[in-house]
């Protein structure tokens, strides 16, 4: 369906953990929520065909989807989860975690944030305990100026690039960020995102604190309301069970979806035991 | 033998169904034999052949065609009104199952409740016993029903509904006949219609009972009744609601009455806490044990029902209540734990209690098809679920073998024989129309994109014309910049000014 089911390589997670091919996940019949949000789970302006059934992270994401007229929307939690799912941890077993994944706020292709990032590093720099890596968005990581003033404050990553109309996706994209978080005690980012439930659950203890670096013409109302409704996952230092507790919540934890649950309700054929014994 | 008492009716035959079923052919064989008994109004054969076994049994019918087809069987009958009997003939028991709605005929006064109540007292020997049925008129059957109980039609030519006399609560119809001199020493609320019950259950035990159990019991009553029938919301729902939420008599279809003229026999009939004929040939008790377990004891029929009333909930209603309430984990829990524990066992028949998943009714036969079955309750009975996206029935039931962790999903099979709701009709409407409006919407849509991409594939085609070097393409190109420069020749010559900074 939308091309937006392909970013970060979320259909072709999807479609390994319903034992399917990766590389060519099948048409998925409605569309992905692919980034956490405070509107339906879809992003702002998604071309929307009519009746199509939406899959949201979570049950909160789904009332609300129902408050702004979206009613056909089906909650199955956050394709990262089906990785972590998948992907079991070494569980603390021989896992060695340090320092702090940093994620500093990033529009998208188009957008531009405003800001100092230099300042923004300052505080960074003295607020983190251990080593600092920053994960940069793939647009900022290209540019030279701007990926300079972070390598000077620590290691500098980028997950790769999120994909486009179905192409240069990096399918690895998620299996990257979740190999990464695992190996950082902290989760960082001056805005509330993704990147910070995802790190919550790979382990993290989560931070929102600096400069939010707000896009050109953004809608800062609902900025103020993130840091209203979520202030026990904003700060240096917030509690970490009663984030992890909302931030599990919001990716869907403990909906999940069986394999052939997902693959019936994303509209994927079911493998038949013919099927299965010739494979 | 039949016997005119005045008032008959010679052209008319009741159009609706006598009173009758096992739990009436029960009660009536607990009648001490011996006895006189007059059965008042319309009531089934194998009833009246029940109590004739070894009693002197006498009918009150309006209708002489009826009256001749059930004397020419040998029964004693009377023929006419119920205002033109005598008190000349006394009974040990009177028994109007069928209620007081059909023993005045058009000639003579209508009697209403009280009056009929105190004609058929009027019969009974002292120490007698009167065994009525009064039809509630705000009852579960009346309020599913289609049709209006105020007109006139299927021999009703005083409709009066719910405008009519008798007593609209268990406590008031008690209080009436106490009254009239009949103190009642048992009753008990009906299901699923009133002059065809399968399930007793006394007022009390619809208070401090296993109301839950009792609910499943009244619904699974209620859903062999209406098969089939067509009605305005689902009576199953309904049925099970008012009795878990302690209204149960109160919207019982109707209420039986065992009432005593003075002296009070020694051999009373004795209502148990629960009566009910689970299948034609099966009569069951249900009472209370000091230990607070309620014991289910078979009194003819399959002796695997003996034993404990399972407690705790009906499994259909616990998986549409968490259908509704978008509840996928707990959803999710009961459909597994189902498909291990009963996987035969229809939704409908299957009582939870925490982890505890049992029969309600264990003779009942293997289901391979319980889970497609509850695919298309899901489907068609008007209920919200987590996946709104699922609309055909097979996709259904993929989901919920999935959910329910299924290895393979099972065959698509009919929807079950149940209840003809039209609010599901109307809800079904309205689902296609919306579904017909976002396919419209979603037509247009794709004809946007169409458009989008055709264009995009005109201009990739142009490119790659250019790049593949047609003579005919290389041609019209010389042209166009030839024009092109031809143009730009006339602007420079006409503006005087260079126009650099624009792309040609």
């Amino acid at each position: 369906m939308h091309h937006g089911n392909h970013f970060y390589g979320h259909a072709h997670v999807l479609a390994e953990y319903c034992g399917l091919d990766p590389s060519r996940p099948p048409r998925i019949d409605g569309y992905l929520q692919h980034g956490w949000n405070v509107v339906d789970g879809l992003g702002a302006g998604t071309p929307y065909a009519p009746g199509l059934p939406i899959f949201v992270w979570s049950e909160r994401t789904r009332r609300r989807a129902w408050s702004m007229g979206r009613p056909e929307a089906t909650v199955i939690g956050a394709p990262f989860l089906y990785l972590v799912e998948s992907i079991p941890g070494t569980a603390g077993l021989t896992e060695v975690r340090d320092g702090t994944l940093w994620y500093p706020f990033h529009g998208w292709e188009g957008q531009h944030v405003t800001g100092d990032h230099q300042r923004l590093i300052d505080e960074i720099t003295a607020t983190e305990p251990g080593p600092i890596t920053f994960c940069l968005y793939w647009q900022e990581f290209q540019n030279a100026r701007i990926r300079a003033a972070y390598e000077r404050a620590g290691r500098v990553i980028c997950h790769g690039y999120r994909g486009y109309m179905r192409e240069r996706t990096d399918e690895r994209f998620l299996h990257k960020q979740l190999a990464e978080l695992r190996r950082h005690k902290r989760v960082a980012s001056n805005r509330l995102s993704s990147a910070v439930f995802y790190g919550v659950a790979a382990g993290c203890k989560p931070a929102v604190y600096g400069d939010p670096m707000y896009l050109h013409g953004e809608n800062e109302p609902t900025a103020a309301r993130i840091r209203r409704e979520w202030p026990e996952l904003h700060g240096v230092a917030p509690d970490p069970e009663h984030a992890r507790a909302t931030a599990m919540d919001e990716l869907g934890a403990g909906r999940l979806a069986s394999p052939a649950e997902l693959r019936a309700v994303l509209g994927w054929k079911n493998v038949t035991t013919e099927e299965r014994a010739a494979a | 033998m039949i016997q005119m008492i005045g008032g008959e009716m010679p052209e008319f035959t009741e159009q609706r169904p006598p009173a009758g079923g096992p739990v009436h052919r029960h009660l009536a064989g607990r009648l001490p034999a011996h006895t006189r008994i007059l059965v008042a109004g319309p009531h089934d054969d194998a009833l009246v052949d029940a109590l004739a076994e070894n009693r002197e049994v006498t009918c009150l019918l309006r209708s002489q065609p009826d009256a001749e087809a059930l004397a020419a069987r040998g029964v004693r009958v009377l023929c006419g009104s119920l205002a033109k009997l005598t008190e000349t003939e006394r009974f040990d028991t009177v028994i109007a199952f069928d209620g007081t709605g059909r023993l005045c005929t058009p000639e003579g006064p209508q009697l209403d409740w009280p009056e009929s109540v105190r004609a058929l007292k009027r019969t009974l020997r002292p120490g007698g016993t009167l065994l009525l049925t009064v039809e509630n008129e705000l009852g579960v059957h009346r309020l599913v029903d289609p049709g209006s109980p105020t007109v006139a039609r299927d021999g009703e030519w005083r409709p009066l509904g719910e405008f009519a006399t008798a007593p609209g609560r268990p406590d008031r119809l008690a209080a009436a006949l106490g009254a009239e001199g009949l103190p009642v020493a048992g009753l008990a609320a009906v299901w699923p219609l009133p002059g065809q019950p399968t399930l007793l259950v006394t007022p009390e035990t619809l208070r401090y009972g296993p109301l839950d159990a009792l609910a499943a019991s009244a619904a699974s009553a209620v859903a062999t009744a209406y098969t089939a029938r067509e009605v305005l919301s689902d009576p199953r729902r309904l049925t099970a609601a008012a009795v878990r939420r302690g209204v149960g008599a109160e919207f019982a279809p109707a209420w039986l009455a065992v009432a005593h003229l003075a002296p009070r026999p020694a051999q009373a009939l004795v209502l148990p806490p629960v009566l009910a004929a689970p299948g034609p040939e099966t009569i069951t008790e249900v009472a209370g044990s000091p230990d607070g377990v309620w014991l289910r004891r078979v009194i003819r029929g399959d002796a695997s029902l003996n034993g404990p009333l399972p407690t705790g909930r009906l499994l259909e209603e616990l998986l549409l209540g968490a259908a509704v309430d978008h509840d996928l984990p707990g959803l999710r829990r009961l459909l597994a734990r189902w498909m291990t524990v009963l996987p035969q066992a229809i939704a409908e028949n299957v009582v939870v209690d925490g982890d505890t998943f049992a029969p309600l009714d264990p003779s009942a036969p293997d289901r391979p098809d319980a889970l497609t079955r509850f695919a298309h309750t899901l489907l068609t009975g008007g209920y919200t679920h987590p996946w709104p996206g699922v609309t055909d029935v097979s996709r259904m039931i993929a989901v919920l073998a999935g959910a329910a962790g299924l290895a393979e999903t099972p065959p698509e099979t009919p929807a079950a024989p149940g209840p003809d709701v039209r609010r599901d009709h109307a809800e079904q409407l309205a689902a296609l129309r919306r579904r017909l409006a976002d396919a419209e919407a979603r037509n247009l849509f794709f004809e946007t994109e169409l458009e989008k991409r055709d264009a995009e594939l005109g201009r990739a085609k142009t490119q790659i014309a250019a790049f593949s070097g047609s003579l005919g393409y290389r041609a019209a190109k010389a042209g166009l910049v030839i024009a092109r420069k031809a143009r730009n020749r006339l602007r420079n010559s006409t503006s005087g000014s260079t126009d650099k900074g624009q792309s040609p």
